[in-house]
């Protein structure tokens, strides 16, 4: 194989700010969403649901509806059961576990049972009214703890305990470490279920050509909704096409498999194609943050040393496995934080619940833990009469420390990410004259999140004849600008301009490949794989010049986007014209990146080993002021940071970065996901609160912290300061008041109650 | 399947209404309503819009009143020089319910028939003694703000009834002062958790006139003139001001909802008709 010497010089087309390739639609409203997708002769769907939180199904009357105008078909599970072009049915990503259409029994208050399919919206909603469906109630649960006692309702007949998840991780010797402790400090912490509220709802519209099922979706797993529903319908996968336009949000909400199974079902049986659009109030019922509960000790010596730890993560999963008996898994080996414990001992569970399936939701599994490891060392610096911020320096994990999971930890930057929160808002400085009846403080914390691994991501690069570069990527565009971060990479790997790079949106039957848009990986791992398809594209075009020119490789060089003779510049000819010479149309090249199975995750009962290819960082300093009357809260200043390696686009991960502080803010003070008899009782967002720009803190800052070397590897940060956010404020609010909130939200009443019982004590 | 009608007159209106008594809903707005109807709580047979009722639309200072008609926007309520003017705490209400986005289609009528609890606009009219015009089929008539509303989401609205105009008295000669405090416990663009609103008329340095209404603490807005009686005829200082405060809060009997238990609301209660009265107190 010819070896080119002479790779492309950097066109400057990355850390530069270049706008988003779909900036202008943005703005006028022009881009096109999957909600905007339509195709000749479709139907509409509306789903009836579950009032009940865990019933039989003893009846469903279609009667009614399927008189009514306009009506197609009224589907009911029987109705996918019974047909035997669908012969797996059940899809789920970790378990099989969940139907499209409820059969013989209901397990949430939300669950599917039946499908209108009609001409129009307005006969689909009118019909659904007329579907009667009879229920025979039985006990439920909506508590994980109540979930694992011995007795408790069955969910899933095939799972009797409820299990949906269950972890443990032992390093060192807990009780020695308990034993060598000064102080022991322990407590609880819980945190409530919530939703994501990506602006647009999930969407999705199926169409079947004889064997060909084409599927376009709101989802941030097009390849994976591929695979499942091809599993499904027993189909070759390249009989399933999945498309996504850019995500009107996503946030966790539209990962792993949702509404598509229920929509490529009916569209099969009806004969038509069949598109369904949830409602605000069901796309609460479709997905919800795993709500937890989580116990940690910590043995501490006197001069704030960790020696021991023994954590307890209890999750309720909900009705259907969706990633719990994974993701109990990944909070497990984040539970630690970036803190040197010698000794530790986890045990992370979920259990079935008769609620809202879980499912991600920006930060999973990072965010609850998050906000009990940083609460909690907090405690023990007030414990010890310490500052937060030194008792972290003390203990943060440094290059070349071993972590929990005996893994060595390498480009760890935990402590120059606390320094740099810290000065952003400003921890040392005295503190200003408070007005009357408001008290101040400053908080912060510092996290750490593992990556998805193992995982893959593939891409196509192809240059055509007339030079323009395009990029075939299963990535996501969700609003993070993902399309426009990888166009650059594809240009500084090409040494073209951005301007002649496009990255299409996702389409199974010609973008390969890529695991999920989700846990802050598309950067990092579709840029990896656009930089090893560039390259083997800029070898076989180096291949063809060099042979069109009558040069030796090694006579040959790249400059932005043509080759020459290296020695003199002369002999210049664009990658287009070499193409064209060569009598092809385009060329192309695949890369792949494929990340190593770390291995921690084998035994179940004992995690140890590598759990991510490299490790998130970020941190977040706030401060705060609380009205004693009131308890209110208010986030006067935040400054976030995350360790980005390399930068690609500088306005888009300050974005990130801030749209994180903003984002956690919410379940910080007043989100939540209200529930009563087993029914989510606020599924609109007049009840469900999200914050507005009125809370957004009035200075809000944020760094990226990145490497000297011009070649580091990429950090993905759609993550990193939103799970800082709430222990942050948390601290904060404790520093103020001398009042521990350890159950989110930090409601107003909430820090009322606490400073009315530390009054008493105080009395 | 629901029908949409567009009267041209109010007397169209008021027809269509009367048509169909149980099945037929006034639409403004839509800001409530189509929300209302979106969740299912409300499924009318017949939307008879007052989109084309033109007239109902407008503010003006007549002899010793405001007259807003009812389907002014709570937006153009909000930046009246005419109301600014002459009611600033209605000003003030009007331009903190939701969102701006709503309050350029909510009208003040609408906000009125719907009888929300938890919003802001009641509880300054039934303070102000604001009244309003009523049309039916057969007759109008005109109902103090503080009897329209009788309860959770009902008025004393009959099926075929519009409201047409929102009368505000204004001060006569005395040196009138009002405030509108709307304290929110979740998100900034919350409803209020408590909303209390005061509006004191001096005279040399003395109360002549004072009432405090508490809005969203209840099914209606909470009234109770004899607490207020002591501080007639006395200078609005802090002891006053703190009595008050402290009898509102132990004679209302809060309800509980995702913004605060009732214990909660009675302390925030207290805090805010406090903070409202000082307010007014100062100069």
């Amino acid at each position: 194989m010819t070896s080119i010497n002479m790779t492309p010089q950097p066109t400057g087309a990355v850390g530069v700010d270049h706008p988003m390739q779909d900036a202008v639609d943005r703005v006028v409203g022009s881009i096109r969403f999957t909600i905007d997708h339509e195709v000749g002769g479709m139907a509409h769907a509306r789903v009836i649901r579950s009032p009940f939180p865990h019933a039989r199904l003893t009846g469903i009357d279609v009667k009614g509806a399927l008189a009514l105008p306009g009506v197609l078909a009224v589907l009911t599970g029987e109705d996918i059961v019974g047909d035997e072009r669908i012969p797996n049915p059940c899809f789920g990503v970790a378990r099989r576990d969940q139907w499209p259409l409820a059969v013989g029994k209901v397990r949430y208050a939300g669950d599917p049972v039946a499908l209108v399919v009609a001409d129009t919206e307005r006969h689909a909603d009118a019909a659904a009214i007329a579907v009667r469906v009879d229920y025979d109630e039985l006990p439920y649960v909506v508590d994980a703890a109540e979930a694992a006692r011995e007795g408790a309702p069955v969910i899933h007949e095939e799972w009797p305990r409820n299990e949906c998840g269950s972890w443990a991780l032992h390093h060192g010797d807990v009780e020695e470490g308990f034993a060598q402790a000064d102080r022991i400090v322990e407590s609880v912490y819980t945190s409530p279920s919530a939703n994501p509220v990506p602006l647009e709802p999930h969407v999705a519209v199926a169409q079947w050509n004889d064997q060909l099922l084409q599927v376009w979706s709101s989802t941030q797993w097009p390849s994976i909704v591929r695979r499942e529903l091809a599993h499904m319908f027993g189909l070759a996968e390249h009989l399933v096409e999945v498309r996504t336009y850019p995500l009107g949000g996503g946030f966790g909400a539209k990962g792993q498999v949702k509404i598509e199974p229920l929509v490529a079902s009916a569209a099969r049986i009806v004969g038509v194609p069949v598109r369904l659009e949830l409602d605000r109030d069901e796309v609460f019922l479709t997905v919800a943050k795993h709500p937890a509960t989580i116990r940690v000790k910590s043995g501490v010596k006197r001069d704030g040393t960790f020696v021991a730890r023994d954590m307890e993560l209890v999750y309720a999963a909900g009705a259907y496995a969706v990633t719990s008996p994974s993701g109990t898994g990944n909070a497990l080996v984040r539970a630690p934080g970036p803190y040197r414990i010698p000794n530790i001992r986890i045990t992370s569970q979920a259990y079935y619940t008769n609620t809202v399936p879980g499912g991600s939701f920006r930060g999973a599994f990072t965010n609850q833990v998050a906000f009990a490891y940083e609460s909690h060392v907090d405690e023990i610096a007030s414990e010890l009469g310490m500052d937060p911020m030194m008792l972290r320096m003390k203990n943060l994990l440094r290059d070349g420390d071993t972590y929990a999971t005996g893994e060595a930890m390498h480009d760890v930057h935990f402590e120059e990410l606390v320094v740099n929160v810290a000065e952003g808002i400003g921890w040392d400085e005295a503190q200003p004259p408070m007005a009357p009846g408001r008290l101040r403080a400053k908080g912060l914390a510092v996290i750490l999140k593992s990556t998805p691994t193992p995982s893959r991501s593939e891409a196509r690069v192809e240059i055509g004849g007339d030079g323009h570069v395009t990029v075939y990527s299963s990535a996501v565009d969700m609003g993070q600008g993902a399309s426009s971060t990888l166009a650059q990479l594809a240009a500084e790997f090409l040494g073209v301009r951005y301007a002649d790079v496009r990255v299409v949106d996702p389409d199974t039957s010609t973008t390969p490949f890529d695991t999920m848009t989700a846990g802050s990986r598309t950067t990092f791992s579709s840029g990896s794989a656009i930089r090893q398809a560039c390259a083997a594209l800029i070898e076989a075009i180096g291949e063809l010049g060099a042979d069109q020119l009558g040069l030796s490789p090694a006579e040959l060089a790249h400059d932005e986007g043509h080759v020459v003779a290296a020695m003199d510049g002369s002999h210049r000819r664009s990658y287009g014209e070499v193409i064209v010479a060569a009598g092809l149309s385009s060329l192309s090249r695949e890369g792949v990146f494929q990340s190593e199975s770390g291995g921690a995750f084998k035994d179940p009962l004992d995690v140890k080993g590598m759990a991510s290819i490299h490790w998130h960082q970020g941190a977040a300093a706030v401060e705060i002021e609380v009205d004693i009357e009131t308890g209110r809260v208010i986030v006067l200043r935040c400054h976030g940071a995350s360790w980005a390696g390399r930068i690609v686009n500088p306005t888009r991960v300050r974005q990130q970065n801030e749209g994180n502080i903003i984002f956690g803010i919410g379940p910080a003070l007043f989100e939540q996901l209200e529930m009563e008899s087993g029914q989510v009782i606020n599924p609109n967002m007049s009840d469900y609160m999200i914050p507005s720009i009125l809370d957004v803190p009035e200075h809000m800052t944020s760094t990226a912290l990145v490497s000297s070397e011009a070649d580091a590897e990429l950090h993905g940060v759609g993550e990193m300061t939103i799970p800082a956010v709430a222990p942050a404020i948390a601290n904060a609010v404790f520093r103020a008041t001398g009042v521990r909130i350890r159950d989110l939200p930090l409601t107003a009443e909430r820090v009322l109650r606490g400073l009315r019982s530390v009054e008493g004590k105080d009395r | 399947m629901t029908r949409f009608v567009e009267p041209l007159t109010i007397e169209e209106a008021c027809s269509a209404l009367a048509a169909d008594p149980w099945g037929a809903k006034a639409l403004a707005g839509g800001t409530a309503l189509v929300l209302m109807m979106r969740q299912g709580l409300v499924n009318p047979k017949t939307l008879v819009s007052l989109g084309a009722l033109q007239h109902l639309r407008g503010i003006e200072a007549e002899d010793g009143f405001i007259r807003i008609g009812a389907r002014t926007t709570l937006n153009e309520v909000a930046v009246s020089p005419i109301v600014s003017a002459l009611s600033p705490s209605l000003a003030a209400a009007c331009s903190l319910v939701g969102n701006i986005r709503i309050r350029n289609l909510a009208t003040l009528g609408g906000n009125l028939a719907e009888a929300d609890y938890a919003s802001d606009p009641p509880s300054v009219l039934v303070g102000m003694d604001a009244t309003c015009i009523v049309q039916g089929s057969s007759a109008q008539r005109i109902v103090p703000v503080g009897e329209l509303i009788t309860g959770f989401y009902s008025t004393s609205l009959a099926p075929d009834e519009i409201i047409t105009a929102v009368l505000l008295p204004v001060a006569g000669d005395a040196h009138r002062r009002s405030s509108y405090k709307k304290y929110v416990s979740r998100s900034s663009e919350d409803r209020p958790c408590v909303g209390v609103a005061v509006m004191a008329d001096f005279n040399a340095g003395v109360v002549a006139h004072l009432s405090v209404v508490v809005g969203a603490v209840a099914e209606v807005p909470q009234r109770f003139d004899e607490l207020v009686t002591p501080a007639i005829g006395r200078p609005l200082d802090q002891q006053t001001v703190s009595e008050i405060a402290g009898a509102y809060a132990a004679a209302i009997d809060p309800m509980e909802d995702a913004r605060g238990s009732a214990w909660y609301r009675r302390q925030v209660t207290e805090v805010f008709i406090r903070r409202a009265l000082e307010e007014v107190a100062s100069p």
